[in-house]
């Protein structure tokens, strides 16, 4: 225990890191999710072929070889540019909070696709065609009439993506990002107490996603809130 | 940049030789964990708090952290206690190949538990009375009522719980296993070339995905029989 007290401030470092890759991800993930979405209900033919191959691909491929793909592949491409112009460079990359940050929203971003699309088609129709019928912009029909109700809709699934999400952070020490997981490892290197650093980090996320799960509790009742007084 | 077609197809065959463990690992982890996750289901329902109350600690422990941080618990953290190191235990625990499976069937527990019970709490309560009414006993009415249903509502997400499952198993590369993230690891280590052997295995790993897609949805159309009949 007094161990665990002693590694507090770089876990709480750490912490840190997961906390700000998670929010950078959890940004993408809503960005990448709402154009996924937007792409699958497109008139446009190859939009839709396009963000049907990109949700087959991100959901079927493990998470671990997509951030590998991404982080690896960019220090491969990246590398050879620059090279072009200094060739004394040996290796540049894309910093690992980057490409983890964005392995990880288009990963989850996949998902929320998925969910987003379902929620967006569960707007009922009579809606739009209201909004519509008041005058109102594509623009507008679409922030004050279908996204408002889409995210209610959307509300209890995307809870889960985020905490996939949370999760997820830790396959970004894979690729040498300096979180908790590697504050475990040196600690470990340091005490030899593996178990009890690497259950501090599980103690860590637990908290994590238990905090989520009272945030996405929260949101939901804000969300339904009208439904609720009407009862 | 150029995409190296030789290198791919020397690849290739090195990368199929690790399916053979991934394979391994995803059927010998799913069967423990679906067993794990029909007795956790049963433990949640169950009327006796000092069964109910542990399922829910499992649960709660295996879903709310990463499985890396799982993995490594079990594999590098457990030879912390001598205890443990002593037992008998120890010839399967010192193994990573028992670690991750290990992992990987308590983390799908977890989930398949959580499923099950969704499974089970959705079958219509007139169902069970009817069955009741009818002189069914406890066990007639699980096997020919309650756990048909239930199979049935469980099956789109427990198919989706193997692919999780299967997409999991990679991580077995980050303690020293040659699945064919492993194999691709290595081979990358050596060439340098991350995109031709990264996203070959990714595309084995696509149809792998397909093909446990492919099986579930066969089973759904078994299993719906006798909502197609009426």
């Amino acid at each position: 225990m007094e161990l665990a007290l002693e590694w507090a401030r770089p876990f709480l470092g750490g912490a840190l890191v997961v906390l700000q890759i998670f929010a950078v991800a959890l940004v993408l993930t809503v960005v990448i999710g709402l154009l996924g979405a937007s792409a699958k209900l497109s008139g446009s033919r190859a939009l839709r072929w396009l963000a049907h191959a990109y949700t087959t691909v991100f959901r079927g491929t493990p998470e671990v070889l997509i951030l590998l793909i991404l982080y690896f592949g960019s220090a491969v491409s990246l590398t050879a540019l620059v090279r072009l112009f200094r060739p004394e460079i040996q290796f540049v990359d894309i910093p690992p909070f980057w490409a983890g940050s964005l392995a990880l929203g288009l990963i989850v971003g996949a998902y929320a696709t998925e969910t987003f699309r379902g929620a967006f088609q569960g707007v009922p129709k009579g809606q739009v065609e209201a909004a519509r019928a008041l005058g109102l912009s594509g623009w507008q029909v679409f922030f004050y009439v279908r996204l408002p109700q889409m995210w209610r809709l959307a509300l209890p699934t995307f809870g889960n993506h985020m905490l996939s999400l949370m999760k997820d952070t830790a396959l970004i020490s894979i690729i040498g990002l300096e979180e908790i997981m590697y504050t475990a490892k040196i600690a470990t290197s340091v005490t030899s107490k593996p178990f009890t650093m690497y259950a501090m980090v599980g103690v860590i996320y637990l908290l994590f996603t238990w905090l989520i799960a009272l945030l996405v509790g929260r949101l939901e009742r804000g969300a339904t809130r009208h439904l609720m007084e009407s009862r | 940049m150029s995409f190296d077609i030789a290198l791919i197809l020397d690849s290739v065959p090195k990368l199929l030789a690790g399916i053979g463990l991934t394979l391994q690992l995803l059927l010998l982890s799913g069967l423990f964990g679906t067993l794990l996750g029909v007795l956790t289901c049963a433990a949640r329902l169950s009327r006796l708090p000092i069964l109910r109350w542990p399922g829910w600690l499992y649960i709660t422990l295996f879903r709310g952290t990463p499985l890396l941080v799982q993995i490594f618990i079990i594999y590098y953290g457990l030879a912390q206690f001598e205890a443990i190191r002593d037992s008998f235990l120890w010839t399967f625990l010192r193994e990573p190949y028992w670690c991750a499976i290990l992992a990987f069937a308590l983390n799908t527990g977890a989930y398949t538990g959580e499923i099950f019970r969704g499974g089970v709490q959705g079958v219509d309560k007139g169902l069970t009375e009817a069955a009741w009414a009818l002189g069914l006993n406890r066990w007639h009415r699980l096997r020919y009522i309650v756990a048909p249903i239930a199979l049935r509502l469980s099956l789109p997400a427990y198919g989706n719980d193997m692919i999780s499952l299967l997409k999991g198993t990679a991580l077995a590369s980050t303690i020293t296993l040659l699945d064919i993230t492993g194999v691709a690891r290595n081979i990358v280590a050596k060439t340098f070339a991350p995109y031709e052997i990264f996203i070959s295995a990714a595309i084995v790993y696509l149809c792998m995905t397909w093909v446990i897609q492919r099986l579930v949805a066969w089973a759904e159309w078994r299993l719906n029989r006798p909502l197609r009949a009426s």
